[in-house]
């Protein structure tokens, strides 16, 4: 039931920052090969996207793996797009001939946001009403479940906030909703995790703020 | 149409080819490395067999780097035979390079390149990794193709498990794969995401009475459970000299299907040793050293003896085996003669084993062993003349004559072969000694005999007698030994 371990985690990589309009990027680089970015809104000091680069070993670039907030939108299918993020239509696939498989454009799609007080998924294209669904906490799993009763979708959601401060996930906090073709989870924030967020965004203000490439331009043009 | 050529290609690759060492399956020994006498198509050469044994263990142990062993002895005594017993004893799991000595020798790369990259390619390196696997059974599959026949065609597939389903569009790479295992409703696959490798893992038991009649091979399994993409720990076997091909950045990984590698650099190799060092301390790979064999080593030359001293002494080498049919010769490249054509200070660095020639009884067994391999059936007194023959003769010859008697005996609708056909082929086609004996009996018919003679009073009166003679030497033995 604590935080140290994530917070040393952090403490330990190499840390870089950068302001972007109203976000604040940072950039993390672990002593294990292990590269994190994330974006804060400036104004709520609330994590919008945390995304994970994972040394790979064979070779090739490793992609970036994003545990939280939307996938860049993109307008034609890239070659190793994993989840659905933008209209992919008939034209499109037939300019993009080297993918080898996806998962075709109305299966259903996971995002992930955090707010102030609760973490939320959104599972989009999901047309089955909400009796359909089951939603459980695993302990054992440190995991939220996610099963139909048409056997249509099952999904295993690891939450690694809560395993970062130690904290197995509980059934009281879940709540779910339907609408427009969306099923949203919403878990209830814990106090501990609320203290650890507090905690790390202490741990950032010490990092150094490279100035706004926009500002700078613009400060540039002026002259 | 191209469904028809693919169907073809399929049939092809089914068929195994008999090559001459496709009868042997194993070194033939007991668990206690006691060679049994007639056993996975190895037989005789006892001492010899038991010594690879021990060899084949110490590679297993893989503690040792950079051991040279060589088999020595006459031609046709079973040196290319243990060779391939070792390999097939070792299994697949254990990189074994085969090489011939004169394989080295090309225009487009240095002997020594040559070499290096034929002892990385006997180091395999073992690595964990996690990929992103989909698993679950086939619900439905379409595949559209243009009306046209050529052009994009288009698929779609969808899968399931027991708890979930899902659509996926399929890539045109993978369509084919699709189309070569012959993937249909009702299968259990998986699919490498990143690789788009397409795996059968059977049918689902749901389906099992989908047909009144399976094949044998049909495997039944269980729909898989939970989600469909799974990540799973895989394990990749790769050698050095891939992982070098890899990393050269002239060529990028093309070139591994090419094989047009060219020269790799050696700060290349050196990262790589590191860094492959380095992933076998963090747990994340595993060091798999395998066996070189060299085949017809006197065929090498004196620097690439030299730069082999230099090579098995880094701790990255993997156990050599060479082979040579070569009493005491010319080095190459030198004037200096030398037991088996190899310098003393290399041969120090050996242990030998030496092969001894056949009995006929053991003789009679390999034949045997041979027909079997040819699906020839042989009249006993057949079989008995085929030893002889053998025995006056050479091995080789005598096992060219099962496939021709074969062939001699279904044109005359018969199944057994007895011994009238193998008299009709000792007698159609010749060996080694009787057509030498009788192109010293009609060496005057030929063409060029005379200028031949004349060409060799000038040698021998040059004073160069003693090379030539071994060269000439050199020329008769080849042919026996492919």
């Amino acid at each position: 039931m604590s935080y140290q371990n994530w917070l040393d985690y952090l403490q330990s990589a190499e840390k870089n920052s950068m302001m972007s309009g109203k976000l604040r990027k940072v950039h993390y680089k672990f002593p294990d090969g292990r590269q994190m970015a994330e974006e804060y809104n400036m104004d709520t000091g609330i994590v919008q996207r945390r995304a994970w680069r994972k040394s790979k070993q064979l070779m090739g670039e490793p992609e970036w793996e994003i545990e939280l907030g939307e996938e860049p939108r993109q307008l034609s299918w890239g070659s190793k797009s994993t989840a659905g993020g933008g209209g992919g239509d008939a034209d499109n696939n037939m300019s993009a001939p080297e993918f080898t498989v996806r998962e075709s454009n109305c299966t259903p799609l996971l995002t992930k946001r955090v707010t102030k007080k609760n973490i939320e998924w959104r599972i989009r294209n999901l047309p089955y009403s909400l009796e359909v669904y089951s939603v459980t906490a695993e302990p054992e799993l440190h995991a939220i479940v996610v099963r139909t009763s048409n056997k249509k979708y099952y999904k295993v959601i690891p939450v690694p906030d809560l395993d970062r401060c130690g904290m197995p996930p509980i059934q009281g906090n879940i709540s779910i909703h339907h609408q427009f073709n969306t099923l949203i989870i919403t878990y209830q924030k814990p106090d501990i995790l609320c203290e650890m967020e507090a905690q790390v965004l202490l741990l950032l203000k010490n990092v150094e703020t490279e100035t706004d490439m926009d500002d700078l331009l613009k400060g540039l043009l002026a002259k | 149409m191209g469904e028809t050529e693919k169907i073809e290609v399929r049939d092809i690759t089914r068929i195994e080819r008999i090559g001459a060492h496709s009868h042997i399956r194993g070194l033939g020994l007991d668990d206690v490395l006691e060679a049994r006498a007639v056993s996975q198509g190895m037989v005789g050469q006892k001492d010899a067999r038991r010594a690879a044994g021990v060899v084949v263990q110490m590679v297993r142990e893989g503690k040792i780097a950079g051991r040279c062993i060589l088999l020595a002895g006459e031609p046709s005594t079973g040196k290319t035979a243990i060779a391939v017993g070792m390999a097939q004893a070792l299994g697949t799991e254990t990189p074994f390079t085969s090489m011939s000595g004169s394989e080295i020798y090309s225009l487009e790369m240095s002997k020594t390149e040559a070499l290096s990259q034929a002892l990385r390619k006997s180091i395999g390196v073992r690595i964990k990794e996690e990929t992103e696997i989909i698993e679950g059974e086939v619900v439905e599959i379409q595949i559209e193709r243009p009306a046209t026949g050529t052009g994009q065609k288009v698929g779609k597939v969808t899968l399931k498990t027991t708890e979930m389903e899902t659509n996926y569009d399929l890539g045109n790479k993978i369509i084919e794969c699709f189309m070569k295992e012959k993937i249909q409703a009702g299968d259990v696959i998986t699919i490498d995401k990143a690789s788009g490798k397409v795996n059968k893992l059977g049918r689902s038991f749901t389906r099992a009475r989908d047909y009144d009649a399976t094949g044998a091979q049909t495997r039944f399994v269980q729909c898989p459970e939970g989600e469909l993409q799974k990540r799973k720990e895989v394990v990749h076997t790769v050698t050095l000299h891939e992982i070098d091909v890899i990393n050269s950045r002239t060529h990028g990984f093309l070139a591994l299907f090419s094989g047009d590698t060219g020269e790799i650099k050696q700060e290349v190799r050196d990262q790589i040793n590191n860094k492959v060092l380095e992933w076998r301390e963090e747990g994340k790979a595993e060091i798999n050293p395998g066996v070189l064999f060299i085949d017809e080593v006197h065929m090498l030359d004196i620097e690439c003896f030299s730069f082999l001293n230099r090579a098995l002494e880094s701790d990255m080498a993997p156990v050599v085996v060479m082979a040579t049919n070569r009493g005491i010769t010319r080095i190459r490249g030198t004037n200096y003669r030398s037991p088996h054509g190899i310098p003393i200070d290399l041969l120090d660095r050996m242990i030998i084993i030496r092969t001894v020639p056949y009995s006929e009884k053991e003789v009679k067994e390999i034949l045997k062993i041979r027909c079997e391999e040819e699906d020839c059936i042989m009249h006993p007194d057949a079989l008995t003349i085929l030893t002889r023959i053998a025995t006056d003769t050479s091995l080789r010859y005598a096992i060219q004559l099962i496939t021709t008697a074969n062939l001699v005996c279904r044109r005359r609708k018969a199944t057994e072969v007895n011994t009238e056909d193998v008299k009709k082929v000792y007698s159609l086609f010749l060996d080694e000694n009787r057509s030498s004996k009788i192109l010293k009996e009609y060496q005057d018919d030929y063409m060029f005999s005379e200028i031949n003679e004349h060409e060799e009073e000038v040698a021998t009166a040059g004073g160069g007698g003693a090379k030539r003679r071994i060269d000439t030497g050199d020329g008769d033995a080849q042919p026996m030994e492919h």
